[in-house]
């Protein structure tokens, strides 16, 4: 099957200020963001980024996956967690960072978003494996049901703030899907 | 009490992380939950949270949320009632 790369962008920040300055610089308007976990507002962004000049959005989709991977899972979000629990004499365990502690959230943000009501799938790996990512988007696409994938790879630590994001689409354009094409955009 | 209830708009809106908006911009008597402010169920634990944190109040039943959350009013109203701290 033959599969093209619609769309793909690559994040990578310095500092956690630039998930608001960004935010306001795409002229988002979705109160929402501001409730999200780190990685969730880095994934979501990233997704605005490739969606924001389509013509036809927020229509309900069935027909796009939607694929993460990351080496840190919700790391970051479970050590804020972690800070309102572990004092006994001040343990008010918060629900609304509890809920972030799980990578996938940033899947279901973006497809919550975008309304699409689709498989979303999220796995932890040591690093970005082209092969591995090419051989999950294409297995996707054995589901007769699906004409999108959106997949990403996004790190969220104190370290690293990086989002790799690309739409791989059955209809024909100038990008062919490859692992080497793959590989050539992540490196860039 | 209108000096609880400023005080209580500036920690909602620092709590649930209302970006853009001001204690001004959120009425005294409207509700918190559905139309107002829009609040969802993650919004009114983390509230229970925050009269057990802030004032000492333990909400044991979620469902007692309904009747406290009615407005910001309402709720202050209510932990001048209740607060251990």
């Amino acid at each position: 099957m033959e599969l093209f790369i619609k769309k793909h962008c690559h994040l990578s920040l310095k500092s956690r200020s630039e998930l608001p300055e960004m935010y306001r610089a795409l002229r988002i308007d979705y109160p929402k963001f501001f409730k999200m976990d780190n990685l969730s507002k880095l994934g979501f962004l990233a997704s605005e980024i490739l969606f924001k000049d389509e013509t036809v959005r927020f229509t309900p989709r069935e027909d796009i996956a939607l694929i993460g991977f990351n080496s840190s899972s919700s790391l970051d979000t479970d050590r804020n967690y972690q800070a309102t629990i572990r004092d006994a004499d001040n343990y008010f365990p918060s629900p609304s960072v509890f809920v972030y502690t799980l990578p996938n959230m940033v899947a279901g943000e973006i497809a919550i978003r975008n309304r699409f009501y689709c498989e979303t799938f999220f796995y932890i790996c040591e690093n970005f494996d082209v092969g591995e990512t090419a051989n999950k988007i294409r297995l996707s696409f054995t589901d007769s049901v699906i004409r999108s994938v959106l997949a990403f790879w996004i790190e969220y630590t104190e370290e690293t703030k990086e989002v790799f994001m690309i739409w791989v689409d059955k209809e024909k354009n100038k990008l062919p899907f490859s692992e080497e094409q793959l590989s050539i955009l992540y490196n860039k | 009490m209108e000096h609880l209830i400023l005080r209580l708009k500036e920690e909602i809106i620092e709590v649930l992380n209302l970006e853009d908006i001001k204690p001004e911009d959120i009425d005294d008597n409207a509700p918190l939950i559905g139309d107002g402010l829009g609040l969802d169920s993650i919004d009114v634990l983390e509230l229970i949270v925050l009269l057990g944190k802030n004032y000492g109040i333990n909400v044991k039943e979620a469902s007692q949320g309904r009747e406290i959350f009615q407005s910001v009013r309402v709720m202050a109203e209510y932990i001048r009632a209740n607060r251990t701290k």
